[in-house]
């Protein structure tokens, strides 16, 4: 039939009512003890990083997606664009991530064509939170988990900004930048140490902040069993600033990783 | 012969109905261009051209409740299937053929509620220009493909000037071009509408309004334009994968239509 305002702008209430698996009940399909060997069939997403620049938010990620020891796929893409003022970096498991992905690109959109206005910047917080915690279930049963960070470019403030999550769905603001993915415990303590002696990342140029990332990749690579370097192929890197949302060339990180490649003592 | 129930008679009240509260609505004209696709209407103070997925757009005369509840289903019904399958995967065919004109026609069909007064036209933008179409349709279900033009209006005779006036569908018109044809069908349709329960005293006065047609359409558009507002959206089409939805009006506008008669 035609009357549909219970679920008028709300893609999470359409799913629900359609039955959809996205937004089934808590841990209601697989017994508890089904993990075993789960690790085996799920491919995740390694290290992400998200920091600020003088004009918006830079995010990098490595190229690598891994299932146990094996790598599975060395062109992942795993800093997505949402929409034209949201940017998405995915880590853990990349089946959820990429149905999250779908879910806010379509939910962001069926919101703004609904009620003829973009979801506010906390509205779009509150639906990534939303679906973080929808796979609380599956991560305590060893699959599923994924956390994310998001960027944007705020223009009431004229800055951009960076959130991160625990696998909870709580949400974190954060000054400079970001990380997540297995790689990102490791170099934690390189942010500040780049802060603290070099200069804060929102000081610096796009290709400043472009290098210190790019550096802080390498260090997880080392670090990190399954983070994926820059030897066999190019990180991905976008950047997002009041003009939107744009790929860093291949030329451009060429450039800096050659650059890099010299200065490092190996 | 007495029948406690007739269907025909109960059919064509309603039908009288529906037709009555189209009568006044301001018409909408669809029309392709080299950038994509254009849906041309005046408006009074509620918007009238909508996005509803990623290269498909509507707009409808009618009751502006009943207008509401088609605009949300198709919205609706678009992006689950988008989510479920792929954006891909939404088209008119499916979303008009599938979705609306069914729910349509039991509505109108249903003597229980009060009928849907609604017609509408949507625009969908094909990955090529081959692909374009414009879909109408209709308060009982009934629904029609175009290609190039399409038109909708309070009265037959309405869109039928409009088409008339549209001519042959023509993708390489420029965008502006594309506007100021459509307009122009506007006020052709619009004032069709207007005159239409006048017929014997038009014909009367033919000889001497042929002469000053193109001021009477100059006129016409100008005492529209003081109560109402130009309203365009534009389907634009960026390259193979991408399209975009802007909603036209005020000052971009305003230099389109300045040389218009």
């Amino acid at each position: 039939m035609l009357s549909t305002t219970d679920t008028a702008g709300s893609l999470w209430k359409l799913l629900e009512q359609s039955g959809h698996p996205f937004t089934r009940e808590a841990g209601s399909l697989r017994p508890a003890d089904s993990h075993a060997g789960a690790g085996s069939i799920e491919t995740h997403g390694t290290t992400v990083i998200a920091v600020k620049f003088k004009d918006g938010v830079i995010a990098v990620g490595d190229r690598r997606a891994t299932a146990n020891f094996a790598v599975m796929y060395d062109r992942a893409d795993k800093v997505l664009a949402i929409d034209d003022t949201t940017l998405l970096a995915i880590s853990g498991s990349f089946a959820r991530a990429m149905d999250v992905v779908k879910y806010l690109r379509t939910s962001f959109k069926l919101f703004e064509r609904t009620y003829l206005q973009p979801m506010s910047l906390e509205g779009k917080l509150t639906e990534l939170a939303r679906v973080v915690k929808a796979g609380i279930p599956d991560a305590l049963q060893g699959i599923g988990g994924f956390i994310p960070i998001l960027a944007t470019f705020d223009k009431e403030s004229n800055e951009g900004r960076i959130f991160f999550y625990d696998g909870m769905g709580a949400r974190f603001e954060s000054t400079e930048f970001g990380a997540a993915g297995s790689g990102s415990m490791q170099i934690r303590g390189v942010f500040d140490y780049i802060v603290k002696t070099v200069k804060p990342f929102h000081e610096m140029s796009r290709d400043e902040a472009l290098k210190q990332a790019l550096l802080l990749l390498d260090i997880a690579a080392d670090l990190d069993a399954a983070t994926g370097g820059w030897a066999k192929v190019m990180p991905l890197a976008r950047t997002i600033t009041c003009n939107g949302i744009e790929e860093v060339p291949d030329e451009t990180l060429k450039a800096i990783i050659e650059q890099l490649d010299k200065s490092i003592s190996r | 012969m007495h029948t406690p129930f007739d269907i025909n008679e109960a059919i064509g009240h309603r039908k009288d109905y529906v037709e009555a509260g189209l009568r006044s609505g301001s018409p909408v004209v669809g029309i392709c261009c080299e950038e994509g696709l254009l849906l041309v209407t005046v408006r009074r103070t509620q918007r009238k051209v909508y996005e509803i997925y990623d290269r498909q757009m509507f707009s409808a005369i009618g009751r502006q409740s009943d207008i509401e509840n088609v605009r949300l289903s198709a919205i609706q019904t678009a992006h689950q299937e988008g989510f479920e399958r792929s954006p891909d995967d939404v088209s008119l065919h499916r979303l008009v053929g599938f979705a609306l004109s069914p729910a349509l026609k039991k509505a109108f069909g249903d003597q229980m509620y009060v009928p849907v007064v609604i017609r509408g036209l949507f625009a969908e933008l094909g990955r090529t220009v081959a692909g374009d179409c414009f879909f109408t349709l209709n308060y009982d279900g009934e629904y029609r493909q175009h290609t190039g033009i399409a038109a909708i209006g309070g009265t037959q005779s309405a869109e039928d000037r409009m088409l008339q006036v549209l001519g042959e569908p023509d993708s390489t018109l420029s965008r502006d071009e594309a506007i100021r044809r459509a307009l122009r069908a506007w006020v052709a349709g619009a004032r069709d509408q207007i005159s239409a329960p006048n017929e014997d005293e038009r014909d009367q006065d033919t000889p001497l309004k042929v002469v000053d047609e193109a001021d009477a359409d100059r006129v016409f558009l100008q005492e529209e334009l003081k109560s109402g507002v130009l309203e365009v959206g534009f389907l634009q089409r960026r390259d193979k994968q991408d399209a975009r939805f802007h909603l036209l009006a005020g000052d971009v506008l305003g230099s389109v239509i300045s040389d218009l008669y």
